[in-house]
């Protein structure tokens, strides 16, 4: 059976994770790409059809301009963008809040997952999850890496260039501000049992040893104490990155 | 986007959203229990499916299952679905066979709510399977065999007496089991557009015979063999048409000829309380009861022959 061996591998599932799949990481101009969005583990997923209950912002942004990534509702692929120029386009999707609750075992045990070692879970287990997830469509040779993006809540911003062979440097930032001690994992889509994990430094950054090209989803998951209404104890934060190099 | 899809984002609109926002997948499962006893489940909207994934429970008891379909096991009253590589919220929809669906909202890897089976679709046990197959070969002669009735009551008209009435009844039972036993294990077949038509002769030649002769001749229990024969290949095409379950096959085949042989032996015994009873002894029973009920049975016999030829 194919897909036999991804039982193997994983088994379960406290948090998922979400990032964008696009039709294409290396688009011409003029062309439109498809945008995926999907949510599973191991960077194998589901597809997620688009949900304006669940969008907060989806948006294209080139050098030139920001432009909103338009689709149609219960569909996937999600959004399609077309591309007008050369350079880096970055797609971000910013979503609403998602409620949930672990049982505790499975919250302790997604906190050592996810790296959240400074998360008491003694707080409670209730949880408003949002998602942050952008790719990199690269038109032409540029190899300037994109900025922060300045929606995000979390976000993990490439300092070098992600097109390069060289190790790839992050910067993870809360707010614009620096996220330190956070785990932060590069998982390779063809081979998904080929993750690279690293913590940031005390300035957010890490540095990320990606040993082969192809297609890399780059995830971290961000925690903190919710506000006194929520009605939640935690606020998680989820964010992605996928690009081809 | 293939037409599945679309049905399946059809639903999505159809049942509505969730209560609260989730990461709705594109995946949507039917599972359907159907009156033979098996389920046989569908999903669409995704390339990733992994069988061996599935947790199917019938009253909480874990099936051993790497396929999307299965038989009912017996006794079974619940259902639960639970599919542990689903990252993301997708549609179930659940339905007994000839009952309207059930459906619900799956959070990724979590299980279903239990789902109730209708009695249709869980196998009878061995006791049921023979109460039901009972009734249904006695109700094939009495009210709705009004071809093999009219046989039987040719049988009985000829002459009431116990030990004649018995070798032909004997003679009919043996030979039916016979042909119903072969063509139901497949050893036999004739097709129907034969087999009515020559079952409406046997009619019509039994009464013939009572208006020309009055005793039981020796070729009647040989000719009576042969058209149970006959009338054994006109049950198994019932009995094919109603199915019978692979589990219990025997004893639902068994109970079928029973049923139909109580229901014969309840023709015979109604015609001797109605009628023989009081008039048998009379002199003119013959002649003015036996002659003429052969005689229309004849007339039906032969007009059903050439209405089944026809048709």
């Amino acid at each position: 059976m194919r897909y036999a061996w991804l039982l193997l591998i994983s088994v379960n599932l406290f948090g998922h994770d979400f990032w964008i799949e696009p039709s294409t990481f290396h688009p011409a101009v003029g062309q439109t790409v498809m945008l995926g969005l999907r949510v599973g583990q191991d960077f194998i997923g589901d597809p997620v059809a688009r949900s304006a209950q669940l969008i907060d912002a989806f948006t294209a942004r080139d050098a030139r301009r920001e432009q909103p990534v338009n689709g149609f509702e219960n569909r996937d692929p999600a959004g399609f963008v077309r591309i007008e120029r050369d350079g880096v386009a970055v797609v971000a999707y910013r979503s609403k809040a998602n409620f949930v609750e672990l049982p505790p075992q499975k919250f302790a045990e997604y906190l050592k997952l996810e790296g959240l070692d400074w998360i008491s879970d003694t707080r409670g287990h209730r949880e408003h999850f949002f998602r942050y997830a952008k790719t990199l469509l690269r038109t032409g040779n540029t190899s300037s890496p994109p900025s922060h993006v300045r929606d995000f809540r979390y976000d993990i911003v490439p300092e070098s260039d992600p097109w390069s062979a060289k190790p790839l440097r992050v910067r993870l930032l809360f707010e614009g501000k620096a996220a330190r001690g956070v785990l932060v994992t590069a998982i390779h889509r063809d081979d998904p049992s080929l993750r690279v994990s690293a913590r940031a430094d005390a300035h957010g950054r890490a540095t990320l040893k990606l040993p082969k090209g192809g297609v890399w989803l780059i995830k971290s998951v961000y925690m903190i104490e919710a506000p006194k209404d929520s009605g939640v104890d935690w606020e998680s934060l989820w964010a992605s990155v996928t690009f081809e190099r | 986007m293939g037409v599945r899809h679309v049905r399946a984002l059809i639903l999505i609109f159809a049942i509505g959203s969730p209560i609260s926002a989730h990461e709705i997948g594109t995946m949507r499962v039917d599972v359907v229990f159907h009156r033979d006893h098996t389920w046989t489940a569908t999903v669409i909207g995704t390339r990733r499916f992994v069988p061996q994934a599935i947790d199917i429970r019938f009253d909480g008891v874990k099936v051993a299952n790497d396929r999307l379909s299965g038989d009912i096991p017996p006794h079974a009253k619940t259902f639960t679905w639970r599919y542990s590589r689903a990252y993301s919220t997708y549609a179930l929809s659940l339905r007994n066979e000839g009952q309207s669906a059930a459906r619900q909202w799956i959070e990724s890897d979590a299980a279903s709510k239990t789902f109730v089976l209708s009695r249709a679709v869980v196998p009878p046990t061995r006791l049921e399977t023979i109460r039901q197959y009972l009734a249904l070969g006695f109700t094939h002669i009495l009210p709705e065999g009004l071809d093999h009735i009219l046989f039987v009551l040719g049988m009985f008209l000829l002459t009431a007496r116990v030990r004649d009435v018995l070798a032909q009844v004997t003679a009919f039972t043996l030979a039916h089991s016979i042909t119903l036993g072969l063509m139901m294990y497949g050893a036999l077949s004739v097709s129907p557009r034969i087999v009515e038509p020559a079952i409406a002769l046997s009619i019509a030649y039994i009464a013939i015979e009572n208006v020309v002769t009055a005793q039981l001749k020796p070729w009647r229990v040989a000719i009576v063999f042969c058209f149970g024969l006959l009338h054994g290949l006109g049950f198994a095409g019932v009995l094919k048409e109603l199915g019978l379950p692979r589990s219990q096959f025997l004893p639902a085949l068994v109970s079928f000829n029973v049923g139909v042989e109580a229901g014969q032996l309840t023709v015979i015994a109604a015609a001797f309380v109605l009628f023989a009873y009081w008039w048998q002894s009379k002199n003119w029973y013959r002649r003015r009861f036996v002659v003429p009920a052969s005689a229309a049975i004849g007339a039906v016999g032969l007009l059903w022959a050439v209405q089944r030829v026809a048709s």
